[in-house]
């Protein structure tokens, strides 16, 4: 041992004993309790159907872009649920502990949690739903959608791709584990140094928020590495690129961010680690240490990873508003640029994320200026949405309703973000609620695009859509909540009331916190509301069928394939025409999908070697965590086994015939996996490199 | 317990009731009924007494506000236009009944385009200009705002511990620990550095934040212009200790000020570095106790400060954590 440990710690179990179960906490032991009856509900259910076998062929061992978003979204959605429960502990907390007056619970002084608890329900409210929720739900959707935009068969690397997928999984399992198992972070999402370092943050819980982030991390470096190749190698014959859809240049320039900016943080998350299990000096405050560069090395990954969620959400807007404006996008040059010039100034900002930290002013005030810069593209892209509304014919759907609330959500962010972009005002608001509201309103945007593209490209996936009256509840309770919770949350930045209170002192309060708490009510009921439009277009899924196109004025290329799409996506890859090609060819009548000739199609085969690699990253993660030297040993040694072997292995891909795809289109009916029938390509050689589409049939 | 001075820890703003007179309209659809309770929710207290930061008291807060109204001024002359924009859209060219006309072609215009790039272009500028202005009159090492000071500033010099405040006054060789105490009217010059982790140092009435950051010092400068009571606390999470990591800031008049220093240099607790040190360990300011001292070493701020550098820790015990 090179650091000094409290507590316990033995060779076979590590810092692992069975006092580290929060067995004596009500709050947890309830957590628990729901997750493990979802948990037996749904392992029940799957067992009962006798699904297991289609579970594992089917979705687990896939390398369909297509599943593999959809499991990407699943889990998001499922950790934006924690996220939202952790936002419940959170407000409920605050509304109890209000003045010094107010009664403590189960051990706290004031309120239900005490301090070190509460911090690491925030903590983990905000690396679960920037790390685990929004970031693989848009994930997921750049999974499904691009390789569709452009007219593609699948991912360049459909192995890698679900790696990735596996690797994000196993960070949100550790996140999970750590409620009932040891604790998490308490020391904010972004890990705030020296605070992390041992002597401050003894226990596990910063180790479980390294391990979780540094392998999702990594799932999410190589996913951008998948996607900026397929963009670029894998696009249909006359897909030029001022041809794009526009969410997939969003997705480019989104994920170049996230090529750059990820390596970034698991070096910075590598010297922290480094200082908690070696005893080196990073960033702690003395033998040379520097804690400033911990800040500064996190906000240079922390900044572009806020562009790398927010471009794919302005995305999917410059996707939805044009479908149901009836109309091409405004200035589709100017977009793409602005989306560039975005990811491009994604770099030179981080600073504003902490003006007080006693720069100088001539250094704050070109990051204020370099921050007020972003503001330039993003107002274009505004006006260009509102301009592709003019002379439109508009009609209000769901996606239209959300899109049209991120809009202003836009308006309210932009607002208060030039605020904070001005050091003078910064350092009166910085770490206040008021921040909070601000990022809130910009995350809300992000959601509420995710939202819309749930709904508006749920149809295409699954061929059927989603119940619209519901979806439309879902959507006003949600904006209810979000000005009951947030419009408090300014107000409250303006009585000086700071970020991540256990205990608020002034009664004066109180009336707004109460009103914070009654928007928590109205996103339940939305959330109820949403459960319910699930289930009941589900349900009622035959009812709900749609055909080739189910909004009609859509203009993409993804809908010029049956819905739901079939394994292999189009019959034969299409040739592109225009930029609007399915909005093109709608006008010239010719959207048939019967192509003059079938061709062989040549396809990926599944693969467990990534759940198996998952399985050893969770354990390697969960060895280290605990300092169970030889576990994390024996889960590392696993992997790079895994991978070897996988290298040898040559038989990866087959082939459809012909014939086969014809007889699947005809009959509308689509087996992914054709045992007996699937050979080898050529002479049963397997190509080497990146998977490619067979030949440029027309 | 020693208690120089009278101290009143009470401070004003911290009893003040939101006033009930909001008045609210009744509108037919629950949404627009909730927008509405939101809006009177805003205004709670319609007087705007509770909104600390719109009340400075002091002139490096006042600039700050200033800079927050030119601001909100600008942006939201383009921000209320552009909203006003997208709703005409919405209203004039929706499917059902709108009465705009439909041109399924138009996508591009040359004119529009430059419009759309030169107006955030302009407001970016402008803002530019306010925000380098803003930045060098509150700039915390030396505010242009409190340069044409005449006479020398009151020294203080300020050290955090887990999770309490100590002022030490260097010249007046006393420390007042979770209490700060200075004349009004006259500028104060802070020295800022943390015995653990970072902290941020926050008056939201009298001055913007800095943060207080181990071995090493920051420097913060204000100055009040009217005595009273004001809240001052950590803005920067560090810790189980952190919610109530607050201090009461008592201005005075320059009179008052000289009394209680002569008073405090009487205080029998005298402040060495091993006292500090015994202060210093993990303490979570419950009841917002203050603590005074006399005859503090000399020198004592650059000590902490070396210690720490050298690898001196306040280690949290497990128990803390574990229990809490």
């Amino acid at each position: 041992m090179l650091v000094h440990l409290q507590g316990p710690w033995t060779p076979l179990f590590g810092r692992l004993t069975l006092s580290q179960v929060p067995y004596d906490n009500p709050v947890i032991i309830g957590a628990f309790l729901f997750a493990a009856l979802a948990a037996l509900v749904l392992v029940g259910s799957v067992t009962y159907t006798g699904n297991w076998r289609y579970l594992w062929r089917e979705w687990l061992t896939t390398v369909d872009h297509k599943k593999i978003g959809v499991m990407y979204i699943i889990i998001g959605l499922v950790m934006l649920f924690r996220g939202f429960i952790d936002a419940v502990l959170i407000r409920t907390q605050q509304v109890m502990a209000v003045g010094p007056e107010s009664a403590g619970h189960l051990g706290a002084v004031h309120g239900f949690m005490p301090p070190y608890h509460f911090d690491q329900v925030y903590s983990a409210h905000g690396a679960i739903m920037l790390l685990f929720a929004v970031t693989p739900v848009l994930v997921g959707l750049m999974n499904i959608i691009v390789p569709l935009q452009i007219g593609a068969r699948d991912m360049a690397y459909p192995y890698l791709n679900a790696v990735g997928l596996w690797l994000t999984a196993v960070g949100a399992g550790l996140v999970m584990l750590s409620l009932f198992l040891g604790d998490f972070s308490h020391a904010g999402w972004v890990g705030l140094t020296p605070l992390t370092e041992l002597p401050y943050s003894p226990g596990v819980g910063v180790d479980y928020w390294i391990w979780s982030i540094q392998i999702s991390s990594i799932g999410t470096t190589l996913g951008a590495i998948n996607l900026i190749a397929t963009i670029v190698k894998m696009r249909a014959p006359g897909m030029t690129w001022m041809r794009l859809p526009v969410f997939t240049w969003t997705t480019m320039a989104t994920n170049i961010i996230a090529l750059t900016a990820f390596p970034v943080l698991g070096a910075t998350l590598a010297l922290l680690s480094l200082d908690r299990y070696l005893g080196t000096h990073f960033f702690t405050a003395g033998m040379g240490g520097n804690l400033m560069l911990y800040t500064d090395l996190f906000w240079v990954w922390g900044h572009p990873e806020v562009y790398f969620l927010v471009l794919p959400a302005f995305g999917i807007l410059s996707e939805i508003i044009p479908t149901f404006s009836e109309k091409p996008l405004f200035g589709y040059t100017a977009m793409v640029l602005a989306s560039l010039v975005i990811a491009g100034a994604s770099w030179t900002v981080w600073l504003h994320h902490f003006f007080t930290m006693g720069a100088g002013p001539l250094v704050n005030t070109y990051f204020s200026i370099a921050t007020m810069l972003v503001g330039i593209p993003t107002g274009v892209k505004m006006f260009n949405w509102a301009f592709t509304m003019y002379r439109a014919r508009i009609r209000f759907d769901t996606p239209m309703l959300w899109a049209i609330g991120a809009l202003f959500l836009l308006l309210i962010g932009g607002l208060t973000g030039m605020m904070l972009a001005v050091p003078a005002i910064d350092f009166q608001v910085h770490n206040s609620v008021f921040v909070i509201a601000h990022f809130h309103s910009m995350v809300l945007l992000i959601a509420f695009a995710i939202m819309g593209a749930v709904s508006y490209w749920f149809p295409k996936v699954f061929g059927f859509r989603l119940d619209e009256r519901l979806g439309r509840r879902v959507f006003w309770y949600w904006v209810a909540g979000s000005i009951m919770v947030f419009i408090p949350m300014y107000t409250l930045g303006f009585m000086g009331m700071t970020r991540r209170l256990d205990y608020v002192a002034h009664p004066s309060w109180m009336p707004l916190i109460i009103a914070e708490e009654v928007g928590i009510g109205l996103y339940w009921i939305a959330l109820y509301y949403q459960a319910k439009q699930f289930y009941v277009s589900i349900r009622d899924r035959r009812r709900y069928r749609v055909n080739v196109d189910p909004w009609r004025t859509t203009r993409s290329l993804e809908w010029m394939t049956h819905s739901p799409v079939p394994f292999y996506n189009f019959a034969v890859t299409p040739v592109i025409h225009a930029r609007d090609e399915w909005a093109w060819r709608k006008e010239q009548g010719f959207t048939s999908l019967r192509p003059e000739r079938y061709q062989d199609i040549h396809m990926p085969k599944n693969t467990a070697v990534p759940v198996i690699i998952g399985a050893l990253s969770f354990i390697l993660g969960f060895g280290m965590v605990w300092r169970i030297w030889w576990l994390a040993l024996f889960g590392l040694g696993g992997i790079v086994v895994t991978l070897i072997l996988r290298s040898c292995n040559q038989d990866t891909d087959y082939v459809i015939p012909a014939a086969d795809v014809e007889r699947m289109e005809r009959r509308g009916s689509f087996v992914s996996v054709v045992p007996g029938t699937t050979r080898s390509p050529g002479d049963g050689a397997a190509p080497e490199g990146p998977f490619h589409p067979t030949g440029q049939e027309t | 317990m020693m208690n120089p001075g009278h101290l009143d820890t009470s401070s004003p703003e911290l009893h003040q009731t939101p006033s009930p007179t909001c008045s609210s309209r009744r509108y037919g659809k629950p949404v627009s009924a909730l927008i509405l309770m939101a809006l009177g929710a805003v205004l709670t207290g319609c007087s705007t007494h509770s909104l600390t930061l719109l009340h400075p008291r002091g002139p490096i807060a006042a600039t700050e506000l200033h800079m927050m109204a030119i601001d909100v001024g600008i942006m939201l002359g383009i921000v209320i236009p552009t909203a006003l924009l997208v709703i005409g859209f919405l209203w004039r060219y929706r499917a059902s009944t709108g009465k705009g006309r439909y041109d399924p072609k138009w996508s591009h215009s040359v004119a529009v385009e430059v419009v759309v790039w030169s107006i955030p272009l302009m407001v970016v500028g402008a803002l530019s200009y306010y925000s380098y202005k803003g930045t060098l009159q509150v700039n915390p090492y030396h505010p242009l705002v409190l340069a044409h000071q005449d006479h020398d500033p009151l020294e203080v010099d300020v050290i955090t511990t887990d999770w309490q405040w100590v002022f030490v006054y260097p010249k007046q060789h006393i420390a007042s620990v979770n209490e700060l105490v200075i004349p009004a009217h006259t500028a104060v010059q802070f020295h800022l550095t943390s015995a653990t982790v970072t902290n941020s140092f926050f008056i939201p009435k009298l001055v913007g934040q800095i943060y207080v950051m181990p071995g090493m010092p920051t420097e913060q400068t204000m100055l009040v212009s009217d005595p009273g009571t004001y809240r001052g606390f950590s803005a920067a999470l560090s810790g189980p200790g952190f919610s109530w990591m607050q201090f009461s800031t008592r201005a005075v008049s320059k009179k008052e000020f000289l009394q209680w220093t002569t008073q405090m240099q009487g205080v029998p607790r005298h402040l060495t570095y091993t006292a500090f040190n015994t202060l210093a360990r993990p303490t979570i300011n419950l009841h917002h106790t203050p603590l005074y001292y006399s005859h503090v070493q000399a020198g004592l701020f650059d000590h902490v400060m070396k210690e720490v550098r050298m690898g001196k820790v306040f280690v949290t015990p497990m128990a803390m954590t574990v229990h809490m």
